[in-house]
């Protein structure tokens, strides 16, 4: 098992170094062996050490953009856990103090509703218990903005919300995707756009996922690896933080088995200044490069075949 | 009767599979459809429908028409298929029959009331596998049936659907505990229950329960345990909670124990049913059969299967388990 605490302790105290001239992000893989509340706690505190992410600053109104894609049980590994955030609720408030204001949000897609999201999947629950405010995006007030990235021209309804926010801390979860190959942290701030027919964006969804990310900045990635859904879902017990997108996402491709660099919005949002995908991972890398249930071969001929057999169905 | 001529009620996805297969009948055809929508009228449109209606009302005053099928929410089956018997017009009705066993009766009463014909799409009793497995345990292939196991897990309403627009979301009925009647009991235990009772006959006793994995007024999941007259015990197993889907039965008899798997197909046999639809052979299509099913039986004014009693039957059995279930949760 591959080690880097002994050489982040002898490094300044950011969550960027430079090693030989090359500017490296740093990305924590913390396992959380049992999943109960102290382990997670502990967990997410020491991810967050790992990176040497700054407490000191001054923070007040704290912006939670979890990952709820869709009616999932938090068991398949496809929508992050609110009892995780719930965990990450109590960690952000010991060390910014208990009256920081907490906003837990997400907004409306073409399938899927927030009214009944929050509901179904255990979010109000969670919302009324941490004292925080639950937020649909797409009934807050937004600005629309236009950006273009790699010539496609997108226009974003931005929330406000967003503009006041001292921390915007994503907390996605890593998965395949067939449209993007992999979902994670770039991927989840896509649901930020508080437009609901998202949908109209997926003819250039790597440039929308760049375009949105430019729009609203993350400055901390934690992701919810406590169960990972992959080739089929899997308590992986991961715990990874980074305060670079970038950094994150091309750490979990790789761990995924992905080549980063074919990862279209991971290389675009690298060559847009979004983050770094030079990256030094800290932690228990190499248990869960052995453990993440990997895509094979096998399941990638499948997908193909099955998605060109779909289009030649007969109907009804 | 000659050609039947049909008018369908909601142009939802089940109506849109309803519209495609009888415009496949050589001896149906689609005159009239109704729908709230006009994406959904345009669509019936393309496939040749003349008469579009976006009142169900209108199009019942065609007295050209002599059979609807409804295939609206939950919530305006009663209504729906009343005004249908009362303009004197055959129903075929989706299931549930209706959300409880007071409107299953109400159904019943207009349809006897105006000597019309109505069927309860139970569309399992046509699966070919379903099928041939009653007519071994008529035959006695499985002994004398002791056990029944049968399961129906998948994410039912909130399984993803996309069409060429785009995700399509769930419809927010479905999410209202008093518009939909109730949840997987209800939406896919009527099934298996409806199936069970066509196998093994009368319910002497039940016992339930229900759980709640989405936080929602409507059940998830739900276990029935039924004691049959004749002697054998059968449990049922459904659930809305699943990203998967399954439909099994197993069989367990004094000669011969069997499972079945009734949903999922080899990827040959995909392939080789998807070729039978393309060339137009559709025998094992079992929304296709349950329709060539009631067209015969208009056609030759015999009673459909599964009928409006056997619906009602259902329904009784379903709210017995309810009431059980809803019991066993005060405990």
């Amino acid at each position: 098992m591959k080690s880097y605490h002994g050489l982040i302790e002898k490094l300044s105290k950011t969550s960027k170094i430079d090693k030989g001239g090359l500017a490296l992000s740093l990305v924590s893989f913390v396992r959380v062996a049992n999943h109960d509340y102290i382990s997670v706690k502990r967990g997410i505190k020491e991810s967050l050490d790992l990176i040497n992410f700054n407490f000191s600053r001054n923070v007040n109104k704290i912006v939670i953009k979890p990952n709820m894609c869709y009616y999932y049980h938090p068991s398949t590994g496809e929508v992050t856990d609110p009892w995780f955030v719930s965990v990450l609720i109590d960690v952000l408030r010991d060390n910014f103090g208990e009256n920081s204001d907490i906003y837990v949000v997400e907004s409306d897609a073409s399938a899927m509703k927030c009214k009944y999201a929050f509901k179904m999947l255990g979010y109000d629950r969670m919302a009324r218990d941490k004292n925080v405010k639950l937020i649909n995006l797409t009934e807050t007030k937004s600005k629309i903005v236009d950006i273009t990235v790699n010539n496609v021209k997108f226009e974003f309804h931005v929330p406000e919300l967003f503009y006041k926010a001292d921390l915007v801390v994503n907390v996605p979860k890593i998965k395949y995707m067939s449209y993007v190959k992999i979902t994670c942290a770039l991927k989840n701030m896509f649901g930020c756009n508080a437009f609901p027919r998202k949908y109209i964006y997926h003819k250039a969804l790597d440039e929308a996922i760049v375009g949105i990310n430019k729009l609203i900045r993350t400055n901390l990635v934690m992701v919810d690896g406590l169960i990972v859904s992959g080739r089929h879902t899997k308590r992986l017990g991961l715990v990874m933080a980074s305060e670079d997108p970038v950094t994150a996402d091309t750490a979990a491709a790789k761990l995924m088995g992905l080549n980063p660099r074919s990862v279209r919005h991971i290389t675009l949002a690298f060559e847009e200044g979004l983050g770094n995908m030079n990256y030094l991972p800290v932690g228990e890398i190499s248990y869960f490069e052995e453990n993440f249930p990997r895509w094979n071969l096998k399941d990638k001929l499948w997908k193909t075949i099955s998605s060109v057999y779909l289009k030649v169905l007969p109907e009804g | 009767m000659n050609k039947i001529n049909f008018g369908i009620i909601g142009l939802g996805n089940q109506g849109k599979i309803h519209l495609r297969n009888c415009m496949r009948l050589k001896n149906a055809m689609v005159k009239s459809v109704a729908d709230i929508s006009k994406k959904n009228l345009e669509f019936a449109r393309k496939f040749g429908v003349k008469d579009i209606y976006t009142n169900y009302e209108d199009m019942l005053k065609d007295e050209q028409i002599n059979a609807v099928i409804i295939s609206l929410p939950n919530f305006l089956h009663l209504e729906a298929s009343v005004k249908a018997a009362d303009a004197g017009k055959h129903v075929f009705i989706e299931k549930p029959m209706g959300r409880n066993v007071e409107e299953c009766r109400e159904i019943l009463s207009a349809i006897r009331r105006n000597g019309v014909k109505l069927m309860v799409g139970y569309g399992l009793r046509f699966n070919p596998i379903v099928k041939r497995i009653r007519e071994k345990i008529m035959d006695g292939f499985f002994g004398e049936v002791q056990i029944v196991e049968s399961t129906y897990v998948s994410g039912g309403p909130f399984t993803p659907k996309s069409n060429k627009a785009g995700p399509v979301p769930v419809p927010s009925w479905w999410f209202d505990k008093k518009l939909a009647g109730g949840g997987s009991l209800l939406d896919l235990g009527s099934h298996m229950i409806d199936m069970l009772l066509w196998f093994l006959g009368e319910v002497k006793d039940i016992e339930s329960y229900i759980s709640y994995t989405f936080n929602l007024e409507i059940e998830d999941v739900a276990t029935c345990m039924l004691k049959f007259r004749k002697g054998p015990l059968a449990v049922v197993n459904v659930g809305w909670f699943s990203k998967d889907f399954i439909r099994s039965i197993q069989i367990c008899g004094t000669s011969k124990n069997l499972w079945f798997n009734l949903s999922r197909l080899n990827v040959g046999k995909k392939i080789w049913n998807d070729l039978k639809k393309k060339i137009g052979w559709y025998n094992s299509d079992s929304y296709y059969l349950e329709l060539a099913h009631f067209v015969n039986c208009l056609q030759q004014d015999a009673e459909p299967s599964p009928s409006g009693e056997d619906g009602l039957r259902c329904h009784e059995v379903l709210s017995w388990a309810y009431r059980k279930a809803f019991k066993n949760i005060k405990n």
